[in-house]
């Protein structure tokens, strides 16, 4: 992982692709899958001159079936090989969703151990810029739900480093990877090899009056809302990454939530059925008295997702939507919200087309 | 034990067990779904007979016959069909979930049409390996409705991957015939792939489906290309159960007495040192699963990823 170390920062897609070019380095054995794998666009850059470099052998670019090339991955994992598989957008799995749910997350189970597929799944989150309904959803909480995948959603450039290698370097599981597309241009800070990413969760904030759990970006929006908070408010918010949505750390979340008493929970999907429903069984289950107030969940709103801009900026959460969830929760009157109503405003760095 | 015996003797000995489970359902000492390959037998072992125990098969929730046919053990099977900890999937496949890693027996899969990108996959691998094995999918007629069907053919195809895909043609998806599911030729349709294609119609003589398969196999490894097979096939008994359907009205029993008329199994009588042999080897697996333990508590959750 040297060319990791040369480098102080990186941005999210670079992240990526350093990892899959390790992976493709360290272990003849890894191949990549996907649609547009092999293209000039190279899934945003995350596998930009791979194909050139390993083979179309080894990075294959598919026909469009979905079902086909997940049990495929499968089949070929059976007999030695890792594959890292993409979809450009995570609304594409669903297609898929018969061979990841009723094959390879119980291929292990159901023969008694006598296989043990692995595989990466990218799934790719495709958020903003009129994505619409099918291009943009976010389904972490389908994957959770089922025994025998580890579901992540790595928000910088060290959460994807740490994982990515851990799964390339292992090669003992099904891991379903949620990469929101508005990461892949941010820069990130590299301090690597802390392992801080491969317990489910971590805390990015300490804070003693509130816990925000975030998922994926929702942990930079959280981040940016505890800052503000902290100057306007005078409040400490603790923001947790919640890395694994599937295996989260329950300890850390329980202990947080005990020690401020408070929780807001942040995901990019919808809220019924999902990642704030179970942090919420998780804290209803080991002591809800530690609970000073209700809990609240951010997220989209309970619809499609719109194409238009004006509804898509109503459609999600924004960090103004966090600060103002935060303050009820808190029991604080709304005086100053932060500028920037629009999610992309901030990161206005991105354009279409795609 | 299966593999001393010839070609007709284990597609009798594998409906000798199966008739024996026959026996043992009402006990209630297997409590799942069966799936019978009664009927069917002289197809697992002819496509069996000639592969060697590297060379690996993927096939379908009915696949008791394929498993002892490909040499899986027979005391697992017997106790994975009653849950026990000794079974070959230790109580968590039953039936429908049967594997014999050992004999490169891949897995079996309760949803029509999903082992068939395995098997692809599987073939992949062994082309970037460089192994001279090939990999056999066994698949119903029903499975050929199936969009993945389609997909893994034509991935199998453009790849010139070593498999071989094996329809048995049994005219029925459950209880639904054919031309009341598909609109076009399964062999045309699988010529249009460019496959290397063949068909045989008189398949309940084991050693003639073996032969037939032996000259497919020879095709297959030398000159790296997929295969595409259609067997006839006859299943004697319902979908899933173990009665007989005949009068349910969607089959006939004319057709089962004209096919049956030229079963071996039915037609031909077995030597008593072999029947003997084979239903001492029977009743010793039943006692075996019958005396296994149950899996724990514990074993409930061995084998979910962390």
């Amino acid at each position: 992982m040297s060319s990791f170390k040369q480098k102080s920062e990186l941005t999210y897609a670079e992240a990526i692709y350093s990892c899959m070019n390790f992976a493709m380095e360290s272990s003849s054995d890894a191949i990549l899958i996907g649609q547009g794998i092999g293209d000039f666009k190279g899934i945003f850059g995350t596998t930009t001159g791979l194909l050139e470099k390993y083979g179309k052998q080894r990075v294959i670019e598919t026909p469009i079936a979905e079902e086909m090339m997940t049990g495929f991955a499968l089949g070929a994992s059976l007999n030695g090989l890792y594959p890292i598989m993409t979809h450009i957008r995570a609304d594409f799995s669903f297609v898929a969703m018969n061979q990841i749910i009723n094959l390879f997350a119980k291929y292990q189970y159901m023969f008694g151990g006598q296989f043990k597929p692995a595989g990466l799944i990218r799934m790719i989150v495709g958020r903003s810029w009129g994505q619409g309904a099918q291009h943009a959803q976010s389904p972490q909480s389908m994957f959770s739900h089922v025994p025998g995948i580890r579901v992540i959603m790595p928000y910088s450039a060290d959460s994807v480093i740490e994982n990515y290698k851990h799964e390339i370097e292992n090669k003992n599981r099904l891991v379903i990877s949620f990469e929101h597309r508005n990461l892949y241009d941010i820069n990130f800070k590299l301090e690597l090899n802390h392992g801080n990413y491969l317990n489910g969760s971590t805390v990015q904030r300490a804070g003693k009056d509130l816990t925000i759990v975030a998922t994926s970006i929702m942990v930079l929006e959280s981040l940016r809302a505890a800052q503000f908070m902290e100057e306007n408010y005078g409040l400490s918010v603790e923001v947790i990454d919640m890395t694994s949505t599937s295996h989260p750390d329950k300890n850390l979340i329980f202990e947080s939530v005990s020690k401020t008493g408070r929780l807001i929970v942040a995901d990019t999907s919808w809220a019924p059925y999902g990642v704030g429903a179970e942090v919420s069984r998780i804290i209803c289950e080991k002591n809800p008295s530690v609970l000073k107030s209700p809990i609240r969940s951010v997220g989209m709103e309970q619809t499609p997702c719109p194409t238009g801009k004006t509804l898509e900026d109503m459609f999600y959460p924004s960090v103004r939507t966090l600060v103002k969830s935060a303050l009820e929760v808190c029991g604080k009157n709304v005086e100053k919200l932060p500028e920037g109503e629009s999610y992309r405003d901030f990161y206005r760095k991105f354009k279409g087309p795609f | 034990m299966i593999n001393s015996l010839n070609l007709v003797e284990r597609a009798f000995f594998i409906r000798r067990i199966e008739e024996k489970i026959i026996e043992i359902y009402p006990t209630d000492l297997v409590q799942s779904p069966l799936h019978l390959s009664i009927g069917q037998e002289s197809l697992a072992v002819g496509v069996c007979s000639n592969l060697s125990n590297e060379d690996q098969l993927f096939t379908t929730y009915r696949s008791h016959a394929y498993y002892l046919a490909k040499g899986g053990n027979l005391k697992a099977f017997m106790a994975e069909l009653m849950g026990r900890k000794t079974g070959c999937c230790h109580g968590k496949g039953g039936s429908m979930h049967l594997a014999d890693s050992s004999v490169n027996f891949m897995g079996t899969s309760a949803i029509v049409a999903s082992t068939l990108p395995h098997a692809v996959g599987a073939a992949y691998a062994n082309l970037i390996h460089n192994k001279s094995n090939i990999v056999v999918c066994v698949i119903g007629d029903g499975a050929a409705d199936a969009g993945v069907y389609h997909e893994s053919l034509n991935f199998a195809s453009l790849h010139n991957l070593p498999i071989v895909f094996v329809i048995e043609d049994n005219d029925l998806a459950v209880h639904t015939t054919k031309k009341e599911r598909q609109s076009f030729d399964l062999e045309k349709h699988a010529e249009a792939y460019g496959f290397l294609t063949y068909s045989l119609n008189d398949t309940q003589d084991p050693d003639a489906v073996s032969k037939f398969m032996q000259g497919i196999y020879l095709e297959v490894k030398t000159k790296r290309k997929a295969a595409w097979v259609k067997l006839k096939a006859f299943r004697y008994k319902e979908h899933v159960g173990i009665s007989e359907d005949f009068g349910a009205g969607y089959r006939s029993k004319n057709d089962y007495l004209a096919w049956s008329a030229k079963d071996p199994l039915i037609t031909k009588k077995f030597e008593i040192e072999i029947i003997s042999k084979i239903n001492l080897e029977i009743d010793q697996a039943i006692e075996f699963a019958k005396n296994s333990p149950f899996p724990e508590l514990a074993d409930l959750y061995t084998d979910v990823i962390q």
